[in-house]
């Protein structure tokens, strides 16, 4: 019984990733190619496409969503390994984790709008330097908000991406076997008179980039496709391509969606190339690199390294501690005319009407997220069981199940996200169940992975012991893992919750605008004039995930815990 | 003629991509503590996930396992009751002590917590019932696990080193202590362990496992 159980989740694991990510793929081609009998167009044709190639900035927006996602993705993997090569197994890792990891769970939506309040003309940097130092008076005319290279775009895309792949490499580096190894052949690297942080660069990175590259594939992917950051900090005229595919799917005239559909095509060339152009980047890097180190510089890259370190989680810093101050000050400010640094009263009043209003969406993000999560954490539970009760774990660690979770990270939302809702409206699904799967599909690769970690570090040995007392697998899995493994579930838990409420394109697609989630209020408060209003959904938005995460730490220290109940 | 409680290892082998790794060929009387003793490496482990069926999928074993002249072979290891303990006690840290106890007692045992109570003053350990296993010593931890694998009136009781982590001073303390046990209790016990000690305290017959002649070179 129990055995079947865990089978037939392996296949629904890998089904219910594949899918809705393939029937998405189906569901946008076919309107591409001009076959949409809903508006009448029963024939195969490559109208839309070349109708798509007539406008005049494609090229623009597809370069717009090349340049940004690769200068994201280059600045946060450089920053990862800088950072790690200067703090590998030193106190400051601790540090660098403890202070990236909030970064981690703040939606996308919620960083953008963040960063484009210190951004802004009228922001609060802009106001500490005037009018003494900068001598404005009124608020500047150029704004680096909107920019036409897309550069605002890219420092969003990078805050969020440096620390998910920090995180990444962090957890590859402590799995037991490989740490304890590194840190052997780190010594011996060293003793021969290299820098920590060349003795880094030289040999745990080329073990470590390997492990981590689907992860940054996946970050590469999102940064190109990513909506929500280009439509609040991007250049409008032209936008990106992701940004222009939301338009011309939204527009009133029903034959755009063909050419929106192409464009989404498109799109999903445009990421292949990008991570095409990536693996060319990495070739020519590890090539540099090879050749430099067979030099046998002793102290190659170090300084360069500590800079950009030091530079890159000072920039991080600083900016996170802006973004803060003026979130938290806007949302209690009276009037406040610039150039003042400080407004010049307080008030609750933007909290009473926010909360008031944010009621009824906060209520959907929940009622989307706390089910999506549950589901896949206990799919990926039972997956994992299965992994371990059949030894697969010894063979090879799950490879094909890992590439598959990468799938819908890989392939871009704004292409697989419309097919899913052409595939919805068809089969008359509604919006929930869509909004719910597509939830899914985002939610379960990081719940699984973060769960991953600790379930196959579990000793394998408390299994055999409990078999030996006369346990059943289905008691073993219930009494003695499922509590010992009690804290990580309930982290696992809270970040697929705090996934699940930064998604904006899933929520706005399928659920075609019905359906309003705090981040979706919030992006579209951020195009509104209420910079109040504005910072309160924001905190909202950053709050709400952070209450999971506290409850994951606290729950675990009441309960399966019997050193809280003895004294 | 069936011999009662006695655990027999009929040419039971552990073999990887038709290698035999190791073979024994046994029979464990009650109370009697058989040692299998050979250098690290060489699959004695392996040995004892095969007798308590968890043997990994990319093994395969070949003989059988039998108790009472019943195979237990063909069980789940859930159904082998063949108690194991290792070189760490692996006590559920989300139990107290008593619950770890009674974790394994047989399920129409009556009156469990009692009985718990008195396993555990026996050993010199009253009033412990209640605490986190985490605030046991390292000696007393292992008093625990062998406790509760008694407890659970297993059929067998396997050694997996048990005594390798514990400190010269405690090691031949628990050890006397462990193997008094299991002969009070009348079981059969199969240790595998690379510590001769291990061996002269069992006073049980020593099975020796050495390298296959053609694999010296390769191991070595």
């Amino acid at each position: 019984m129990f055995s079947t159980a865990l089978l037939v989740s392996r296949w629904l694991f890998i089904a219910l990733l594949i899918v809705p990510v393939g029937a998405g793929i189906v569901a946008v081609l076919l309107p591409a190619l001009s076959y949409f009998p809903a508006i009448g167009e029963h024939h195969f044709s490559l109208a839309a496409f070349s109708r798509l190639m007539q406008v005049d900035s494609i090229v623009h927006m597809a370069m717009l969503s090349l340049f940004t996602g690769l200068m994201a993705t280059f600045i946060a993997t450089v920053g990862t390994l800088s950072i790690l090569a200067i703090s590998y197994h030193t106190a400051m890792l601790g540090w660098v984790q403890r202070l990236l990891s909030p970064v981690l769970v703040i939606p996308h939506a919620a960083a953008a709008i963040a960063l484009g309040f210190i951004l802004s003309p009228a922001g609060w940097p802009a106001r500490l330097v005037s009018p003494e130092l900068s001598g404005w008076i009124a608020p500047p005319v150029v704004s680096l908000l909107h920019d036409e290279l897309g550069l605002s775009v890219t420092i969003a895309l990078a805050i969020k991406a440096l620390p998910f792949m920090l995180l990444m490499a962090l957890s590859v580096l402590a799995q037991p076997h490989l740490a304890d190894r590194l840190q052997k052949q780190v010594c011996v690297a060293r003793t021969m008179g290299y820098t920590p942080a060349t003795a880094f660069l030289s040999v745990v990175w080329p073990v470590l980039y390997p492990l981590i590259r689907l992860p940054v594939l996946a970050v590469l992917a999102f940064a190109t496709a990513n909506v929500e950051i280009p439509l609040i900090l991007g250049p409008g005229s032209p936008p990106t391509l992701a940004v222009a595919v939301l338009q011309w799917f939204n527009n009133v005239d029903i034959f755009m969606r063909l050419q929106a559909s192409a464009a989404a095509c498109l799109h999903i060339g445009v990421t292949g190339l990008a991570i095409i152009i990536w693996l060319l980047i990495e070739k020519g890097a590890a090539a540099l690199f090879h050749r430099r180190r067979c030099t046998g510089a002793r102290n190659f890259a170090s300084w360069w390294l500590s800079v950009i370190a030091y530079f890159t989680l000072g920039t991080l810093i600083l900016l996170m501690l802006c973004m803060l101050i003026s979130l938290v000050t806007w949302s209690f400010a009276t009037y406040w005319p610039f150039p003042d640094t400080f407004p010049l009263g307080i008030t609750l009043i933007h909290w009473q009407t926010s909360l008031t209003a944010l009621s009824q969406p906060a209520l959907n993000a929940l009622l989307i997220a706390l089910p999506v999560s549950v589901i896949a954490v206990g799919l990926s539970l039972l997956v994992l069981e299965q992994e371990q009760i059949s030894h697969r774990a010894t063979v090879s660690p799950g490879l094909k199940k890992e590439a598959v979770l990468f799938l819908p990270l890989l392939v871009p939302g704004v292409a697989f996200l419309f097919g899913l809702t052409w595939f919805s409206q068809f089969i008359g699904a509604g919006v929930w169940l869509p909004v719910l799967v597509s939830h899914f599909v985002y939610v379960l690769p990081y719940v699984f992975l973060s769960l991953a970690v600790a379930y196959r570090r579990f000793d394998i040995r408390y299994t055999y012991v409990g078999y030996g007392l006369g346990a059943s697998p289905y008691d073993v899995f219930w009494k003695v893992k499922l509590p010992q493994l009690f804290a990580p579930i309930m982290v696992a838990l809270a970040l697929g919750i705090a996934i699940s409420f930064s998604q904006y394109l899933p929520t706005l697609l399928p659920g075609a605008g019905t359906i309003a989630t705090v981040t979706t209020e919030s992006v579209a408060v951020s195009a509104g004039g209420s910079r109040r209003l504005s910072a309160v959904y924001t905190l909202v938005q950053m709050i709400m995930p952070l209450i999971g995460f506290a409850l994951a730490w606290w729950l675990p220290l009441r309960f399966f815990n019997p050193a809280a109940w003895s004294d | 003629m069936i011999k009662k409680n006695t655990l027999t290892l009929h040419s039971l082998s552990v073999s990887k991509d038709s290698r035999t790794l190791i073979s024994v060929d046994t029979e464990v009387k009650p109370g009697s503590i058989t040692t299998i003793m050979g250098p690290s490496g060489i699959g004695k482990s392996l040995l004892l996930a095969a007798i308590a069926g968890v043997l990994p999928a990319t093994f395969t074993q070949n003989g059988s396992v039998c108790y009472d002249g019943a195979e237990l072979t063909a069980l789940p290891a859930h159904k082998r009751r063949l108690g194991i303990l290792f070189q760490d006690p692996l006590l559920f840290e989300h139990m107290n002590v008593a619950q770890n106890i009674m974790f394994g007692m047989p399920q129409n045992e009556l009156s469990k917590q009692q009985r718990a109570d008195t396993l555990l003053a026996d050993v010199g350990l009253q009033g412990y019932g209640q605490r986190a296993v985490q605030a046991l010593s390292g000696g007393q931890q292992a008093r625990v696990a062998l406790l509760r694998t008694l407890a659970s009136a297993p059929r067998a009781v396997l050694l997996d080193e048990p005594f390798s982590k514990l400190d010269m001073q405690t090691r031949h303390q628990t050890r006397c202590w462990v193997f008094d046990n299991i002969r009070q209790q009348g079981l059969p016990c199969i240790m595998v362990t690379h510590d001769e000690d291990d061996a002269l305290d069992a006073q049980g017959p020593v099975i020796t496992i050495t390298q296959p002649e053609q694999d010296t070179d390769k191991l070595c």
